[in-house]
């Protein structure tokens, strides 16, 4: 039995703060591999240190954080929405087109919010609800969100403000501090209780609801805030592209598994931790920009990323065995 | 004497699961100031009653009611705002989580929509410092052994500050330093005016702690009377129906003790060094307080865990199996103490469960014979007095049922050596005496039978020699004449005298 | 008591049959059908329903093998790869001396089921989640194609391919036929052999499987094994109606496998279902998606109906209560 009593810690750091120091210690091994990335991207392309360079990757980064943050809050739940591209997309497809109108950018952006909270609630409140697996629910779901992308903009056109993509996907940091401030978001809504009793919900559902948790409404909440973060990953590449495309966020859908996979997010729920996420996501994006770096073919890239996503959850799983 | 109305009370409440009458008919009352022990064998009902009493369950038949007035529609948020916790013995807790945020679950202390982490910290440290708990608080609940999150859970019903604190079996999993906090603990509360509900199969402990008992036996109360004037062989006749000597079949010798297993220098999960000799027509008991290795070495011994040994022996082959079909190939079978998890698949149907392990043997691609697998699962059925449609899903049957399933569906297998798990956990008594007649049997015609138990009579009456574990060793090992309750536990817990075990 | 037995079985069997999902999936098919041929004529002329069919059983047998994978508690993400890359190669590995060109066939689907094999041994022995091994294997295949067709279609001339492709032997499809013989090789398999038992004992709880001695991990891989041969079956079938491969090819019938399996009452957490319900499954999906096009809506709202009702039937049948 340890014999530190409580009372003595408590003069060292707030509790708050000791919890999230004991939280980053898994994590140690992923932000070394991620560092090393780092480096490794910065020897190969110097201009990673001027500030364009940096805002560049932060901009080629933004969207797959995003995803991954969506994807993460699910999977933490024991959940996985496989209509994240869809969502991309349409996120997308209404900013290009209100944005350059009437509504403006605030309200271009207002529609992109409520679209992605509304149709993540209705997809928390089915899989919740009705009991359906969240796996065919964003299967289906997927179908409607990219139909309904269509019938917004049936061919890739619109258009988005120039100061806008000059401020998000030009030459200042725009990306990164927004990443910053969702980050702080996050933060302070994983110390609410609807935002912390994710973890219960997830690991341990039955023990949740019997603490008084309402699980149901961590869960609809949950889906609600990844439904706003996929879309407003297709505002910010519709900002980057200057324009919509119905079908731009295709390929995010498996992407955001991949990088919250490799951020140590678990598929039974409960386990793993956002900052993780975003790692992963980083991890991800580096891996891309240096095997392009490295002059890696395609092919070889293909063949590399499904290696290292292979390696990061087999190799942890040895680790454990032994 | 209280006359006031009790702060919680069940009035002839009834729950049925899956069509099995699980509670009959029960009343209860909980007054302030009372330590009210609940009785009963495993699957009498109790957890059952703690479930309706604490809203986690809604009753099929009768009322709940709060200090006298009926609630229709309980859930646990309802019990909590009345002021009523539960510390079951299935934890409430999230292993991610610190020990602070877990003690604080689901009440958090809030300040602008956020949780107060100053706060908690303070709170939780009152709880914890109740619960004997002296970790820092902000470590992950998942890293703490089994016992220290059990006074994490019970410092979470404390943190709430209830009317009312049910306990299922809280120690259990404790060491006898933590159940005397506990205990004491208990004390101070009944002094300060709670309702204490009090599960426990230690009679010594309840008749030293609690005022008032009920006693469940097969869903139905049997008794519900003051403490004073019972005493524990009058309990335990309550709660079994019979005196407990009835409820084992006549212990004859084995003829002749061939080795089927033996293991020198056995080392596997918690199991250090060990020497064990298993021999046909004996059942062997397996005795000590959880979590001291004993399922590591039963698990190594099936082949489903690795294990290192200086000399191992099955059936006169060199060498334990690698694999479980290895095992099963050699005759060995195992069944889990967790049927719903480990020993069964709950959803499949009765048949396919007793099928099992014969289409592990076969081929892959032979054909199935329906109307002989058909005949097989019948008669395997009423052998062991399964009654009922094959067809139904495992989950349909009772805890007992559900246990004949999982030992019966080895049979065809014609098993030597049956490693059993904890096998009459949560089964009725007259599963129970079926159970124990069948392992008396398998002896008698020549198996080898090991008998993993946490019910000390169980192995003093079936087994004719018992071996005790404690940290990972072999402490003791106990022939048929020097078998007693008092030597067992004493082995146990380490104490030098028998009394001090008690 | 023995002559009232069969009776009372036959007749208990029969109600089991017709009020089991497979049979009902079946039942809204030929509903569906008839109410689309009252309005709208073409509909139900032999023709349209035979190319219905034809196009069902590419999904069919794609979703022969994800049935398998799913009902043994994983999914396979790389079929659309897969196909791909069986459409693709087969023009590649066809030999000269082979007149038939079985030999491509066979080669072909030699090559598919090493994949499949390979992500069974990532699932069972490397112990990577289903999801994240398949989609990675995916990744591979994705650089993979780009080695062997580059940009480019590649077109068939191997006549076998050609003959299942189009022909029609008694007005049936031949690919059809191959659909006919895999679903009965399959369900054979499924319910009749001490493999498909363990399959369904290792999705319902591997757990409990391994201590009942069935070998999970062997098991685990050759259900992947068979995914990968029936995807590549399918990209020849593909291949012969195409008359040319191409990258992207298998694309939309990785959702549509996954579909097909649900929507025939096969639950996606594992270890209960049927390939009998998946059949009728690929034939309503197929029906479905005719019905949209039929209504002659834009790209958007076919996705939208198309989505929605796939949803509408997950909800009449998909629902997990109270299973675990």
């Amino acid at each position: 039995m340890s014999e530190v009593p409580a009372h003595s810690a408590k003069a060292v750091l707030p509790l708050y703060w000791q919890v999230q120091r004991r939280r980053n210690a898994d994590l140690f091994g992923l932000f070394a591999v991620v560092l090393a990335f780092l480096a490794a991207y910065g020897f190969l392309f110097p201009g990673f240190f001027t500030l364009q360079g940096f805002a560049k990757f932060t901009q080629s980064w933004f969207p797959l954080a995003l995803v991954a943050m969506a994807q993460a809050i699910l999977m933490l739940t024991g959940g996985i929405s496989l209509a994240v591209g869809a969502m991309v997309s349409l996120g997308a497809v209404i900013a290009a087109t209100t944005m350059a109108g009437p509504l403006g950018v605030t309200g271009g952006a207002a529609v992109v919010a409520l679209a992605g909270l509304g149709i993540g609630a209705a997809t928390g409140l089915i899989v919740v609800k009705l009991r359906l697996p969240a796996i065919v629910v964003t299967l289906a779901g997927s179908f409607i969100v990219g139909g309904a992308a269509l019938l917004i903009l049936p061919r890739p056109g619109g258009a988005v403000p120039e100061w806008l993509s000059d401020m998000l996907a030009g030459n200042t940091p725009a990306a990164f501090a927004l990443i910053v401030l969702i980050v702080l978001l996050w933060k302070i809504y994983l110390a609410t209780p609807l935002g912390l009793g994710i973890y219960a919900a997830g690991e341990n559902p039955v023990g949740a609801y019997r603490s008084g948790i309402r699980v149901d409404r961590v869960l609809v909440a949950a889906y609600a805030i990844s439904g706003l973060l996929s879309t407003g990953a297709g505002l910010f590449v519709a900002a980057q592209t200057g324009s919509g495309d119905p079908v731009i966020g295709t390929a995010f859908t498996l992407n955001s598994i991949a990088a919250a996979v490799l951020g140590g997010i678990g598929f039974l729920g409960g386990q793993g931790s956002m900052r993780g996420a975003l790692a992963g996501s980083l991890l991800l994006s580096l891996m891309i920009s240096v095997m392009f770096f490295l002059g890696f073919t395609p092919v070889s890239q293909y063949v590399a990323q499904g290696l290292i996503i292979i390696g990061a959850v087999a190799i942890p799983q040895f680790r454990r065995k032994r | 004497m209280a006359t006031a109305a009790p702060y919680l009370a069940a009035r002839g409440v009834s729950k049925w699961f899956f069509g099995n009458p699980v509670l009959r008919d029960v009343s209860i009352e909980l007054h302030p100031g009372r330590v009210h022990a609940l009785l009963g064998e495993n699957g009498a009902g109790k957890s059952t009653l703690i479930n309706l009493l604490s809203g986690a369950l809604p009753a099929d038949r009768g009322t709940i009611e709060i200090d006298g007035t009926p609630i229709p529609r309980m859930t646990p948020a309802t019990a909590q705002q009345a002021g009523i916790a539960v510390v079951q013995q299935e934890l409430s807790l999230t292993g991610s989580l610190s020990i602070a945020e877990n003690i604080g679950l689901g009440s958090y202390p809030r300040q602008f929509g956020m949780i107060d982490y100053a706060a908690l910290a303070d709170r939780a440290e009152a709880a914890a410092n109740l619960a004997g708990l002296h970790e820092p608080l902000s470590i992950p609940v998942g890293t703490l052994p089994l016992g220290r999150r059990q006074m994490v859970e019970i410092a979470k019903a404390l943190y709430r500050k209830p009317r009312v604190l049910i306990l299922d079996e809280p120690t259990s999993s404790l060491s006898a330093s933590e159940a005397r906090i506990l205990t004491e603990l208990l004390q101070r509360l009944k002094r300060e005016g709670v309702a204490i509900l009090f599960i426990s199969h230690r009679l010594p402990e309840v008749i030293a702690l609690c005022q008032h008992v009920t006693v469940l036996k097969d869903g139905v109360c049997m008794a519900d009377r003051p403490i004073e004037g019972t005493d524990a062989a009058g309990l335990v006749r309550l709660m079994v129906g019979r005196d407990p000597g009835d409820l084992f079949p006549h212990w004859t010798p084995a003829p002749s003790l061939a080795t089927a297993i033996a293991v020198k220098g056995f080392s596997s999960g918690l199991m250090r060094d060990v020497d064990l000799e298993i021999r046909r027509g004996e059942v062997l008991g397996i005795g000590g307080l959880a979590g001291q290795g004993q399922e590591d070495l039963l698990l190594a011994l099936y082949g489903a865990a690795p294990a290192e040994t200086s000399a191992a022996e099955v059936n006169g082959v060199a060498g334990l199996p690698r694999s479980v079909s290895r095992a099963n190939a050699m005759g060995i079978a195992y069944v889990p103490a967790d049927r719903k998890r480990e020993g069964l698949h709950i959803s499949h149907s009765i048949i396919t469960n007793l099928l099992l392990p014969g289409f592990a043997r076969k081929s892959a691609l032979e054909l199935r014979n329906r109307s002989e697998e058909g005949q097989v699962a019948k008669d395997l059925a009423s052998h062991f007095a399964i009654k009922g449609d094959l067809d139904r899903p495992a989950q349909a049957l009772s805890g007992g049922n559900q246990q004949k399933v999982a030992l019966a569906k080895w049979m065809s297998n014609q098993p030597q050596v049956l490693l059993l798990n904890d096998p009459t956990r949560g089964v009725d008594v007259e599963t129970k005496r079926e159970i124990y007649i069948m392992l008396r049997q398998f002896a008698i015609e020549g198996k080898a039978v090991v008998l993993l138990s946490s019910d000390t009579p169980e192995l003093v009456h079936l087994c004719d020699r018992v071996v005790v574990i404690r940290e990972g060793r072999i402490v003791s090992l106990l022939e048929r004449a020097e078998l007693s309750e008092q030597a067992i536990v004493a082995a146990a817990v380490g104490a030098e005298t028998p009394e001090a075990a008690a | 008591m023995s002559s009232a037995r069969p009776a009372r079985s036959f007749k208990r069997r029969t109600t089991a049959i017709l009020r089991s999902r497979p049979f009902l999936t079946f039942a809204v098919v030929l509903l569906v059908w008839v109410a689309a041929s009252f309005l709208r004529p073409g509909f139900g002329s032999f023709g349209h329903l035979r190319y219905l069919v034809e196009l069902a059983a590419v999904i069919g047998l794609v979703a022969a093998g994800q049935t398998f994978v799913v009902i043994a508690g994983g999914i396979d993400l790389s079929i659309a790869a897969i196909v791909t890359v069986s459409a693709v190669s087969l023009p590649l590995l066809s030999i000269d001396a082979d007149p038939t060109g079985v030999t491509a066939i066979i080669a072909t689907l030699a090559m598919t089921t090493c994949i499949g094999l390979g992500n069974g041994l990532g699932v069972a022995y490397l112990r990577v989640h289903p999801m994240i091994m398949t989609l990675a294997m995916a990744t591979f295949l994705q650089g993979l194609l780009i080695i062997i067709a580059g940009g480019s279609a590649i077109s068939s001339q191997n006549p076998l391919v050609a003959w299942l492709g189009n022909a029609r032997p008694g007005g049936i499809p031949a690919g059809v036929y191959v659909w006919l013989a895999v679903s009965a090789l399959v369900l054979l398999v499924m319910h009749a052999t001490p493999l498909g038992a363990r399959i369904f004992a290792i999705g319902a709880n591997p757990l409990a499987s391994k201590l009942s001695g069935v070998p999970v991990q062997a098991t685990t891989t050759v259900v992947y094994a068979i995914s990968g041969f029936t995807a590549g079956i399918a990209g020849v079938l593909l291949l012969g109606m195409n008359g040319q491969g191409y990258v992207g090819i298998g694309d939309p019938y990785l959702l549509a496998s996954i579909a097909a399996v649900v929507l025939g009452g096969t639950s996606i957490l594992g270890g209960l279902g049927t390939y009998a319900g998946t059949m009728p499954g690929a034939l309503l999906l197929v029906t479905i998606t005719a019905l949209i096009t039929v209504v002659n809506a834009s790209a958007g709202w076919r996705s939208i109906l198309f989505g929605s009702l796939v949803l509408a039937l997950l909800l009449l049948s998909g629902r997990e209560q109270a299973r675990r």
